[in-house]
């Protein structure tokens, strides 16, 4: 829209609140008048000297003085002016171009002497305005006359199919044109030509020096140095006829009228290709070239053809994405009108060539795939997204250079610790930066759209969302609530724009770009502005529901889910609970493509796993609050919307579905299941369909997050699937020799790596299936409870016979709860033939969600099948090292095996790779630091380079403890490191196990933990700057005594301990000795 | 399959057997009570939601029906197996019988795995199952009730089943049956308030009165609520309960010594049973590690959660007050540590009489819907102490005279009662 282009050469002066509103003013009029004028342009019902008759009357009113304000608008012969209008010494005229040739002007005239400004009489943005109505009303012209001859052309047509005469047609057009424009005959004409003469004709040849091409002749006799001649033009009548006639000896009919067509067309967006065309064109100037396009354009397809897939991928070009394969896709998809659309949206700084950023293209992108594929799938109609303003990727530049803190982008290059150090400074220094006033305008334009609807500000960069790449959560997004005054709202919007911007400099998101070497991409950060979907209940504003939902399943909880059958993750209110893993509340969960099998069936389970906290935006206090579902529907349930379509009642251990009138919300115990929702709606049949369509447009597996008002729903972002590195699917080395193979799995994989195995933990199958009383089971349970508190975390896996955690009887599976396995990295079922079956494992069901939010890993293996890899000498014949990790239970080491890996595999770890795709695992012995054997480094950015440095650090550091305890001051004996310090594991949160054997007295061991405690603080301040985690000491100390070794009491046991036993440090030479 | 690997079939025989040897039972009688009266193996073909037809296994087993019409649950089970029904058919005679309800044993099941079936499938399993079996149950006959892996919704489906079939209403042959479509009230308070009846009447004859006597107690699910709820009432304190926290995946013990509040901490109390910590401190409740409750210096224990919670080696620390375990939850204690139980004369009331609240509320449901006229909850809780009442006074008497363990006068009981009816009819 025009208005969008108003803010372009604003050009504000500070001054008094008086003149800022005198200003403001006159930007009303001058909008109201192109208004007015813009309304009477698009009345196609009135004749064009109605429109020039009344236009004049309106200029007047958007200029400052209306009252001695006169304007005239001459078009070709015709004049139209306000009564009075006269010639005088204050004046201002602009042509009105069609085609860039003048056919006619508009003028202005002040009748008196008007108060003069520095701009002149007339202020640079009324001569804009002035311009702008020259321009459009030239614009509508030309329109109007292509209807016209389109029109003439159609009632001819129309009359020709009856008269079956079709060799009129072309001639009709012809006739028309000659009659009304005849530069787009020549062009027709010219190509018309041009195209006989690279047929073949060679008639045309001889036209083709009449309309001035360079002929063939000069060409064939080779290219001379001199320009060619121009040839006058012969007169266009004869030249038509000329060329005509030759193509009705040489064309059919009806091939003269489709060329003549296309090429009419062609013409029509001419200039819109001029201005793509041109390198140093600005988004302005594109977008006033996009919403000319329109008004010519609109309501009407384009037929195929060059240019147009041309000017396609120029504006893709432009507006998404460089990248060829998306842009191979996306041309399929968006037309060119479809820009159209998002380019009234758009806040842009001057001379912006920006990008959308990731998130938008693929919202947009999705958008239009959907649109375009309603037709085939009339349910796809139904989707909406929501109301979205697009702040494009180069303002922030331009924000940072009108701030003069471009010195922040070498940001990236420091240090971490450094850039941790500024990380707030930068917060507030960006805070107190303004942006420049027309991008305030356009926000403030934003706002007037979006009225008091509360806003979700998301960053939208150019590294997120990239096809394939995961690049997600990492840069903040941020609810308003966007209630209170315009200026208050503005307020908080620029202040949610810029703390988007900030997290660009943000340590972490910094840090992950470094893992996968995209720091030296030149990052820059788009802004979506986008309408909170919801509705108002109570205080609170919120979607009825809302979450993400995956093409490709990667968590199945029944062999008869497909991965292709995806899986749909939902929440009530906002979608942030769906999207993040909390480990503690759990969204519904369901597979589009198999609704009916949900993952718990047993209604106290359905209840357990069931939604328990709502995320919402509290107008009143203009806040994200996260509140408990059921005090919510309590006291809110009336007014909820379809709410008998979100909960079922849990009464007499039964999940009941309400009817809309029967729900007691004071009384009934009500859990949130979707269960209306998803039997009674098309939602499940909706997603499906949008997760199949978008996955098959896109070539590759996606996820879209959603949301619903109750009535409509909403897409809200659409992009490659991506669940960060560990869930990807790995490639599957081929290389693995048979002695460091461990297992194959070609059934029921999911996607997903592991590699820092050190322990495993092996319930043997066919001792487990041997064991004579029960207490045998119970205790093996009990054992693997003990190791899950034992084992470090995550580095360890869980493998055993059946159905883990099987209630009902415990021959069937170890019989664990989830707190007995909750710090596995994997659990792995085995299927072992029985007497001629194989029994069903139970895909972790009895804990299926769980596992899923706390990311554990579930696989399943069948070691009897053929082609399968189970390397049973290895779980049998390592060291069992139960025995002295659990003396107590020395007597089960038949039963379970606990396999310290790198300490019998010559300091080999396990991993465990696993690839849906091809619907294969291997679990085998590699080095902890290479890289895995048979794969290239990647290119991608998918997984983060191996870390040590963790460990090494906290290595170092204990090392120099160590050296300067005074063994005699301190009366310390020994020194020594444990955990993850000493086994390699240490991450960036891990604390430093240090160990003191200590044979002093009371004020010794006072003195000693002071000493210590100092450097424990210390350590964690400078933890925090390397990583970001704080903790308020990072040593975790243990002192023991001679006593204490002696018996074995308390730590005293990791001296000389077979798992991770502590590590002896030097101590502080004594000189004296 | 090896030979020498857990049966629970085998074990509940070898139990049998134990008990048969003290009450010298007759050869013929403990050949029959040794193994099942009935058992029923049939297929149930399903025609499942995308048209394939998949045929299922499904049991009945009736252990016992001398006493009355066979009571017992339907499990759905992807490993079930005839010894497991067999089995626990033969443990729901035993406990029938303790509380001298007029019900025999019985236990059904299908091999499947409810969670990978829909709903619709799942409806035409259980109406298949019925049209296998229906001939051989009814009110009179053998009363299915909601197991493992079944719910109220799966009665419902084979109830109407059933009753299409034989073209009348009769309610009376399935139980756990939701509240006016056939089910009893006082079905939520009947095990909490059973544990609670039969430790009343423990401590009569200790000679203990309720007010004096301060009690522990593990879990704060259904059971326990109710227990604390019924035990306070008596005059009772309970000081310490623990309860399972979801956040954290451990267990807490929540004190206050002068006795608890359940109506402050239900406040607190999240849907799932997890009490807020932080809530509770401030309520002044004292926060343990789970496995406190145990060594907390009162008069009662009663563990109402979990198996295997009270054993040999835990047994060790607890306070030397305690007087009596209540066993409000099933096999709650390891055979080593009821040795060291009965060492230091503490008076156990067994799990299968002090949760058998829950089956005597499943007889009366069934009683009702075989007349069609349904109680007020205060009667079926008056009748339900009623008949706990009278049930722990015979074992207690048995206890007494005999100077047995608590646990095998039950089972003495329990199986003399079923032997005399198999004489009586002339069965053996």
């Amino acid at each position: 829209m025009p208005a969008a282009g108003l803010k372009i050469t604003m050009n504000e002066k500070p001054a008094g609140k008086e003149y800022v509103l005198d200003v403001l003013k006159e930007r009303a009029k001058e909008l109201n008048c192109l208004y007015l004028v813009e309304e009477l342009l698009s009345r196609r019902k009135l004749s064009l000297s109605e429109i020039f008759g009344r236009i004049v009357n309106i200029i007047p009113s958007g200029l400052r003085f209306p009252d001695v304000c006169k304007a005239r608008l001459v078009y070709e012969k015709n004049s139209y002016q306000t009564t009075g209008f006269r010639s005088s010494s204050w004046m201002f005229s602009s042509d009105i171009k069609i085609e860039e040739k003048a056919v006619g002007k508009v003028e202005v005239c002040y009748l008196s002497n008007v108060p003069r400004t520095e701009e002149g009489v007339f202020l640079e943005r009324e001569q804009k305005l002035i311009k702008t109505i020259a321009g459009r009303i030239g614009q509508t012209v030309l329109h109007r006359k292509m209807d016209q001859i389109l029109k003439e052309w159609d009632s001819a047509k129309k009359e020709l199919s009856e008269t079956e005469d079709t060799s009129r047609e072309w001639k009709i057009i012809v006739d028309l044109l000659n009659r009304t424009d005849q530069g787009m005959l020549l062009h027709i004409c010219r190509k018309m030509i041009n195209y006989l003469f690279w047929s073949g004709v060679e008639e045309a040849a001889g036209v083709l020096h009449k309309i001035g091409s360079k002929s063939i002749e000069s060409f064939e006799s080779g290219e001379v140095n001199a320009p060619s001649l121009r040839k006058p033009l012969e007169d266009i009548v004869i030249i038509s006829e000329k060329t005509f006639k030759i193509a009705s000896k040489h064309l059919s009919d009806s091939e003269i009228v489709l060329r003549v067509k296309k090429w009419i067309q062609e013409e029509k967006y001419n200039f819109l290709i001029r201005t793509v065309d041109r390198v140093d064109a600005s988004l302005s100037e594109i977008i006033d070239a996009l919403s000319r396009y329109r008004n010519i354009f609109e309501n009407q397809s384009i037929s195929y053809s060059p240019t147009e897939r041309w000017l396609k991928v120029a504006l893709i070009h432009r507006f998404l994405s460089n990248d060829l394969d998306f842009i191979n896709i996306a041309k399929q998809y968006i037309e060119v009108q479809d820009f159209c659309r998002i380019a009234d949206k758009m806040i842009y700084p001057p001379g912006s060539k920006g990008k959308l950023g990731g998130k938008s293209t693929g919202l947009f992108f999705g958008q239009q795939i959907l649109d375009k594929t309603a037709a085939q799938f009339p349910i796809l109609k139904s989707v909406k997204t929501p109301k979205t303003w697009y702040i494009t990727a180069d303002e922030m530049t331009e924000f940072l250079h009108h701030n003069n803190l471009e010195e922040l982008k070498e940001q990236k290059y420091k240090e971490l610790y450094e850039i941790r150090i500024d990380y707030p400074n930068i917060i507030q220094l960006m805070k107190n930066a303004s942006f420049t006033p027309g991008i305030i305008k356009s926000l403030a334009l934003a706002l007037d759209d979006f009225g008091e609807r509360p806003l979700i500000v998301r960053s939208s960069s150019l590294l997120e969302d990239r096809m394939g790449a995961a690049f997600s959560g990492k840069y903040k997004s941020l609810f308003l609530s966007n209630q209170g005054s315009k200026q208050q709202r503005l307020e908080a919007l620029t202040d949610a724009i810029i703390e988007v911007y900030s997290s660009k400099f943000c340590p972490d998101s910094i840090q992950y770009r470094s893992e996968r070497g995209l720091l030296d991409f030149p990052e820059e950060m788009g802004i979506m502005i986008q309408e909170v979907v919801g509705t108002q209940i109570g205080d609170y504003y919120m979607p009825l529901y809302a979450g993400i939902a995956f093409s490709s399943n990667e968590f199945r909880w029944s062999p008869r889910i497909r991965r292709e059958d995806g899986l749909l993750r939902i929440v009530p209110g906002l979608g942030t609970r769906a999207v993040d893993r909390l480990s503690d509340d759990f969204p519904v969960l369901i597979s589009p493509g198999q609704p009916e099998l949900r993952t718990n069936t047993v209604p106290e389970e359905i209840k357990h796993y069931s939604p328990g906290k709502i995320d919402l935006i509290n107008l009143k206090t203009n806040s994200f609050e996260t509140v408990d579902v059921r005090a919510f529907i309590r006291k809110h349930g009336d007014e909820i919307p379809e709410i008998h379509n979100l909960v079922s009642i849990y009464r007499d251990n039964q999940i009941l579905k309400p009817s809309k009138l029967n729900i007691d919300f004071e009384n009934d115990d009500l859990v949130v299941t979707f269960d209306g929702l998803i039997s009674k709606t098309p939602l499940v049949k909706l997603v499906s369909r949008i997760l199949k369509t978008l996955q098959e447009k896109m070539g590759t597996p996606i996820d879209i997050e959603f949301a619903s008002d109750g009535k409509d729903f909403y897409l809200l972002q659409c992009r490659a699937q991506s669940s960060g590195a560990a869930s990807s699917a790995a490639p599957i080395p081929k290389d693995i020799t048979d002695s460091d193979m461990l297992f194959t799995a070609k059934k029921y994989i999911s996607n997903g790596r592991i590699d820092n195995i050190s322990h495993i933990v092996y319930v043997d199958p066919d001792a487990y299936n041997k064991i004579s009383r029960k207490e045998e089971y119970v205790n093996t349970g009990k054992i693997v409870g003990l190791l899950n508190s034992i084992l470090p975390k995550r580095q360890f896996i869980l493998m055993g016979p059946g159905r883990w955690g099987s209630r009902g009887d415990i021959r069937l599976g170890v019989p664990v709860s989830y707190s007995d396995i909750n710090n596995t990295a994997a659990l792995i079922e085995i299927a072992r033939k029985k007497s001629g079956y194989v029994p069903e494992l139970s895909f972790g069901t009895h804990f299926f969600q769980d596992l899923v939010e706390a990311d554990i890993r579930y696989l399943p293996l069948y070691p009897d099948e053929k082609d399968i890899v189970f390397n049973e000498m290895f779980f049998s014949g390592r060291e069992n090292i139960l025995e002295k990790v659990l003396p107590d239970y020395a007597s089960y080491s038949d039963i379970v095996k606990v396999i310290d890996v790198p300490k019998t595999s010559r300091g080999k770890i396990l991993k465990i790779l696993m690839n849906a795709d091809l619907s294969e695992a291997v679990g085998f012995l590699g080095s902890p630091s290479a890289a895995v054997p048979g794969r290239q480094e990647p290119e991608d950015y998918g997984e983060p380079k191996i870390k040590d440095e963790f460990w090494r650090w906290r290595y170092h550091m204990a090392k120099c403890i160590a050296s300067r305890i005074d063994p005699k001051r301190f009366g310390v004996q020994g020194f020594y490191v444990f955990g993850s310090t000493n086994n390699t594991t240490a991450g960036p949160a891990s604390d430093i196990d240090i160990l003191i054997h200590f044979r002093g007295n009371k004020s010794q061991r006072k003195d000693l933990e002071q000493w210590l405690e100092g450097w424990s603080i210390c350590l964690a301040e400078l933890n925090y700057l390397k990583t970001g985690y704080s903790a308020k000491e990072l040593l975790d100390l243990h002192i023991v005594t001679d006593e204490d070794i002696k018996n074995k009491t308390s730590y005293a046991v990791k001296i000389g301990a077979v798992t991770d036993p502590a590590h002896p440090l030097e101590l502080k030479k004594d000189s004296e000795k | 399959m090896s030979d020498n690997r857990y049966n629970p079939y085998e074990t509940a025989q070898a139990q049998f057997d134990v008990i048969a040897g003290m009450l010298e039972l007759e050869s013929g009688i403990r050949e029959l009570l040794r193994r099942p009266l009935r058992e029923y193996h049939f297929t149930i073909p399903v025609r499942m939601d995308n048209g394939e037809v998949k045929v299922f296994q499904g049991f009945r087993v009736q252990h016992n029906d001398a006493r009355g019409p066979a009571k017992g649950g339907i499990r759905f089970h992807p490993e079930e197996t005839a010894d497991t029904v067999r089995a626990l058919a033969m443990w729901m005679t035993w406990k029938c019988s303790v509380v001298d309800i007029p019900l025999g044993g019985g236990k059904g099941g299908v091999i499947c795995d409810p969670r990978s079936l829909t709903d619709r499938e799942q409806e035409r399993l259980c109406r298949g199952w019925i049209r296998q079996i229906s001939k051989d149950i009814g009110p009179n006959r053998d009363v299915p009730a909601p197991d493992v892996m079944t719910s109220a919704k799966h009665m419902l489906w084979m109830l109407d089943e059933f009753e299409t079939i034989n073209g009348e209403r009769l309610p009376g042959v399935i139980t756990g049956k939701p509240v006016g479509m056939g089910g009893s009230l006082g079905r939520k308070e009947a095990t909490g308030f059973g544990v609670i009846y039969t430790l009343r009447e423990a401590l009569k004859e200790l000679n203990l009165k309720p007010e004096n006597m301060t009690a522990s107690i593990q879990g704060f699910g259904n059971v326990a609520q109710h227990a604390v709820q019924l035990f306070r009432e008596l005059g009772g304190t309970v000081s310490a309960i623990s309860c399972w926290d979801h956040k954290d995946c451990n267990s807490c013990t929540y004190v206050k010594k002068d006795g608890i509040n359940p109506k402050e901490l239900c406040e607190i109390t999240d849907p799932y049973g997890g009490i807020d910590k932080e809530k509770a401190a401030d309520m002044n409740y004292q926060v343990l590690p789970g496995d406190e409750w145990i060594n907390q210096d009162v008069d009662i224990l009663i563990p109402a959660a979990l198996e295997n919670q009270i054993t040999a080696s835990n047994m060790q620390n607890i306070s030397k007050r305690v007087k009596v375990i209540a066993e409000g939850a099933n096999g709650p204690t390891t055979p080593a540590a009821d040795k060291i139980i009965s060492e230091k004369g503490i008076f156990v009331i067994p799990d299968f009489l002090a949760n058998a609240g829950g089956v005597t509320c499943s007889y009366f449901e069934q009683v009702q819907s075989n007349m069609n006229y349904f109680w007020e909850k205060e009667e079926v809780l008056e009748k339900l102490d009623t008949k706990m009442t009278s049930a722990y006074k015979a074992v207690s008497g048995l206890d007494r005279k005999r100077k047995l363990y608590m646990r095998d006068a039950a089972y003495v009981i329990a199986i003399n009662r079923v032997a005399e009816a198999v004489s009586a009819r002339g069965w053996a």
